[in-house]
């Protein structure tokens, strides 16, 4: 049986801005909301896709350094951006697509989230968009 | 608007920024990573005299 040892590394933009450096883990789920069309008669539940509502969730460390996690993300609350997220670093290929949510939304951003001796880090969602996948 | 880019997060530095579709200019120019260029005005046209007189 064939298996592939994948590292994950992967290379992650909101709005354009490279925030590799920043980021520690991201959660990319495609998500078709389910409408339910179960009729008389039927004796399971049966669905049917409905809106697209992907998310994007990361998990950044939280710097107010010039041009960094806070400079990014302090505008865009409130509004629409475009995030991709790649496998790894390498050249885009059908091995290494980077994916796009084009129009997603960040509701929230966690100002500050400070403790003793630890690092600060914050979690942000991007709900929604246009989702694509690219392999050149 | 001509936009180039301040920050290597973005890209390389001078370079001009295209945005692409769906990103927050306004965001990016908040942040520091992109700059406005001023366009140059084009250069008026040299003034002329044009002689009129027909010499007979």
């Amino acid at each position: 049986m064939a298996t592939s040892t994948y590292l994950s590394n992967p290379l992650v933009t909101v709005n354009a801005v490279d925030l590799t450096d920043q980021c520690s883990a991201a959660n990319l789920t495609r998500v078709i909301e389910a409408l339910e069309s179960t009729s008389f008669g039927k004796t399971a539940r049966v669905y049917v896709g409905g809106l697209e509502n992907s998310t994007l969730t990361l998990t950044m460390y939280n710097s107010f350094a010039a041009t960094e996690t806070y400079a990014t993300l302090a505008a865009l609350v409130g509004t629409s951006t475009t995030v991709t997220i790649k496998p790894t670093s390498a050249a885009t290929s059908a091995t290494n697509p980077v994916s796009t949510l084009t129009g997603c939304y960040l509701e929230t951003l966690p100002i500050v989230n400070a403790s003793l001796g630890a690092l600060d880090t914050i979690d942000i969602t991007f709900t929604g968009g246009v989702y694509s996948v690219a392999t050149s | 608007m001509i936009y180039t880019i301040a920050s290597t997060k973005l890209g390389i530095i001078g370079d001009p920024f295209i945005a692409s579709d769906g990103i927050n200019v306004a965001a990016l120019l908040s942040g520091g990573f992109i700059v406005e260029q001023s366009t140059p005005k084009p250069k008026k046209p040299a003034k002329t005299s044009t002689d009129t007189n027909e010499e007979i």
